[in-house]
């Protein structure tokens, strides 16, 4: 029963912040709500039994992307964008990324899937890691797909790079170290000479 | 507090929903009792403090004189460049948690799989280095 | 139809329980920082309220409490508020998780470094919601120095917790203390000691603390991110700030130190003389060493400039922790040495 009302309550707030990250006119404030949409799946993946799916899902969209993403949006000062702006033009193709995507998740996940018992429903050891099995299965039938997601990350790594990266400045930085390495015989000359007298 | 053995009669076997709703309830009435807490006091000190707000107590703090543009400002790039590469360095302890659970069982293939997912990781890394895009002055 | 009210009430009597005795530590904390720099510094310290000073923090808290909010011109007045809330839910809340003893722990969560490591990663929302919302520039600078500190030192720490993980083969906290059992030569900070020093001073860089304390350097750009709280807003932040430092001393002492296992088990006379104090004294004795040294580091260090900090993080402690990621990994796959076995 407390299930259920978790589910209910976690699935109400995702939608509802889902709707809107789309209908804010403020970038600031779609920001925020698309955190709380990713804060509101997290406990429903867990329910559903991946555990670490919606840790990481804490701990690298809120911790990480979303940072950016308020980073971003926050130092710009955009301003607020007129509703309807665009919307008529622009629906068709959403709507057909939104069928498209639709489908795809239809057929890789079926819907007899969809519902609460039938992951909450297995019957696991008490000490049973979800962690430990993604990683059984990750490094071992999946390798590849790992490897290829490792080249994705270094490409990743140098185009963002290219991107933001505007070379390195002319900077005038001191050294400590080698201020302090200094030598008395580098900066000093000491020269024997003769003490003058009045002639 | 909480029994190590679990309170389930069968020892040892749950179904999944149990157990996750045993671990995670607590957790979820902390975080609520949590936020409760921070906001308790505010609610508190906004009923029992004095209200005399004025329009030179409320400006933003400047160095003496009034504030002649918006705070927000954009910002150096490097501050997003960062940003950027903590997402991906993040995705990358993300792959190594589990893998650092089931080491001992996955055997060389999955050893040697990370290892050269590190070299690209580290090959990554010395190229940022080289770049320069780790300098700050 | 009792019962589960009766859990619910078990459980949050339960959570009491941990929470209010953390607070009165943080409390007590603050004083004892205050103190303890005092006595670094030939001073006395407060020591006017009550008993020596002990009534300090009871009195810090009256007159914030009953200090006049201001809310800035132009700020987001509803994000202003939400700022310290978001500071301080996640800080606590990741107590829940902490063992205090062996049977000791209020959620036995089978990812518990995990929840630790999400929770600890929420706490950027405060400085930036705290920054944004105030409309002020010393905030807004404040946060984004703040918030690149925080991520590029997040980076180190959770690389270093990749090495207790290797060790432990376990994300369970409870685990991950079992592990350590059979002697001090068994605690994790003698053959992860690089990655226990890398995780200390990213602690103390995540928590914004002396000497990487540029987000608030106040010398520099007043107080940072929490410029324009005043009262009992700012006191929230504070207590959020002392309740991450005592977070990190426990998870240092849990991770590296042995968590509630006695220094002197296994050594012969020693082990049996100290077995009656309980597991969780040596707990408190432990976190408490890294709450001191905590306040001792900022003693005595001057102030990092913000490029050595940037520097230190992404040049020293991310590649130590890559190449000692590497050793411990080594060690394990090929079960070198008496620790990675």
């Amino acid at each position: 029963m407390i299930q259920q009302v978790i589910f209910y309550l976690f699935a109400a707030l995702l939608i509802f912040s889902g709707v809107r990250v789309v209908a804010s006119r403020n970038p600031v404030h779609s920001a925020l709500f698309l955190v709380l949409a990713f804060v509101a799946a997290a406990p429903l993946w867990i329910m559903a039994g991946a555990e670490f799916l919606g840790l990481v899902l804490v701990f690298v969209y809120v911790g990480a992307v979303m940072t950016l993403f308020l980073f971003v949006v926050m130092m710009l000062n955009l301003d607020e964008v007129p509703r309807s702006k665009g919307f008529v033009r622009y629906l068709p193709f959403g709507l057909i990324i939104v069928g498209l995507i639709v489908t795809l998740m239809l057929n890789v996940i079926d819907p007899s899937h969809f519902s609460l018992h039938v992951n909450a429903g297995m019957i696991v050891p008490q000490h049973h890691s979800n962690t430990k099995e993604l990683g059984l299965m990750l490094f071992t039938q999946y390798l590849l797909p790992f490897e290829l997601a490792g080249a994705l990350l270094i490409v990743a790594i140098i185009s963002a790079i290219g991107l933001a990266f505007r070379g390195p400045r002319a900077r005038k930085v001191q050294d400590p170290s080698a201020q302090i390495a200094v030598k008395r015989n580098e900066r000093v000359r000491l020269v024997n000479m003769e003490a003058e007298k009045k002639s | 507090m909480q029994n190590r053995a679990g309170s389930s009669p069968a020892f040892g076997t749950n179904t999944l929903g149990e157990n996750v709703l045993e671990q995670y309830f607590p957790i979820l009435i902390f975080l609520l009792i949590g936020a409760a807490l921070g906001i308790a006091p505010i609610v508190l000190a906004w009923i029992v403090s004095l209200k005399r707000p004025d329009a030179q107590k409320l400006a933003p703090y400047e160095c003496g004189f009034k504030e002649f543009e918006d705070a927000r400002l954009p910002f150096d790039v490097r501050f997003y460049l960062v940003a950027i590469l903590f997402i991906l360095f993040d995705l990358e302890t993300a792959f190594f948690i589990p893998w650092s659970v089931v080491l001992r069982k996955i055997g060389s293939p999955g050893f040697w799989g990370m290892m050269i997912f590190l070299t690209l990781l580290v090959v990554g890394f010395v190229y940022e280095w080289k770049r320069g895009a780790l300098e700050w002055e | 139809m009792l019962d589960p009210i009766l859990q619910l009430l078990w459980i949050v009597i339960k959570i009491l329980i941990i929470v209010l005795p953390l607070l009165g530590v943080v409390a007590y904390y603050t004083l004892a920082e205050r103190k303890v720099i005092g006595f670094i510094q030939l001073r006395v310290g407060p020591n006017r309220v009550g008993f020596k000073g002990l009534f300090q923090p009871i009195a810090d808290g009256l007159k914030l409490l009953t200090k006049e909010l201001i809310f800035p011109t132009k700020s987001n007045k509803y994000l202003f508020v939400i700022a310290p809330v978001m500071a301080i839910a996640p800080s606590l809340a990741a107590w829940a998780v902490v063992p205090f003893s062996p049977h000791l722990v209020l959620s036995n969560v089978n990812a518990g470094l995990l929840y630790v490591l999400a929770m600890t990663s929420l706490g950027i929302y405060g400085v930036l919601f705290a920054g944004w919302a105030s409309n002020s520039k010393y905030a807004i600078y404040g946060a984004l120095r703040s918030a690149a500190q925080m991520v590029s030192y997040e980076i180190a720490m959770g690389f270093s917790l990749i090495g207790v993980l290797l060790a432990a083969n376990s994300t369970n906290l409870s685990d991950i203390v079992m592990r350590q059992s059979g002697g001090i030569w068994h605690w994790y900070f003698i053959p992860l000691f690089p990655l226990f020093l890398v995780y200390w001073i990213s602690a103390v860089a995540e928590t914004n603390r002396a000497p990487f304390d540029v987000a608030e350097g106040e010398s520099e750009i007043v107080a940072g991110f929490h410029v324009e709280y005043s009262g009992i807003m700012f006191g929230v932040f504070f207590l959020a700030e002392y309740a991450n430092m005592l977070l990190l001393s426990i998870l240092v002492a849990t991770l590296f130190m042995g968590g509630w296992l006695s220094p002197f088990q296994g050594i012969p006379v020693l082990g049996a003389l100290f077995s009656f104090v309980p597991g969780i004294l040596w707990l408190f004795l432990k976190a408490g060493f890294f709450a001191f040294v905590y306040l001792w580091i900022r003693a005595t260090f001057p102030r990092y400039r913000y490029d050595q900090i940037m520097r230190l993080g992404w040049k020293v402690l991310i590649p130590v922790t890559i190449v000692w990621l590497v050793v411990a990994s080594f060690g394990v796959h090929f079960h070198i040495g008496p620790w990675f076995s």
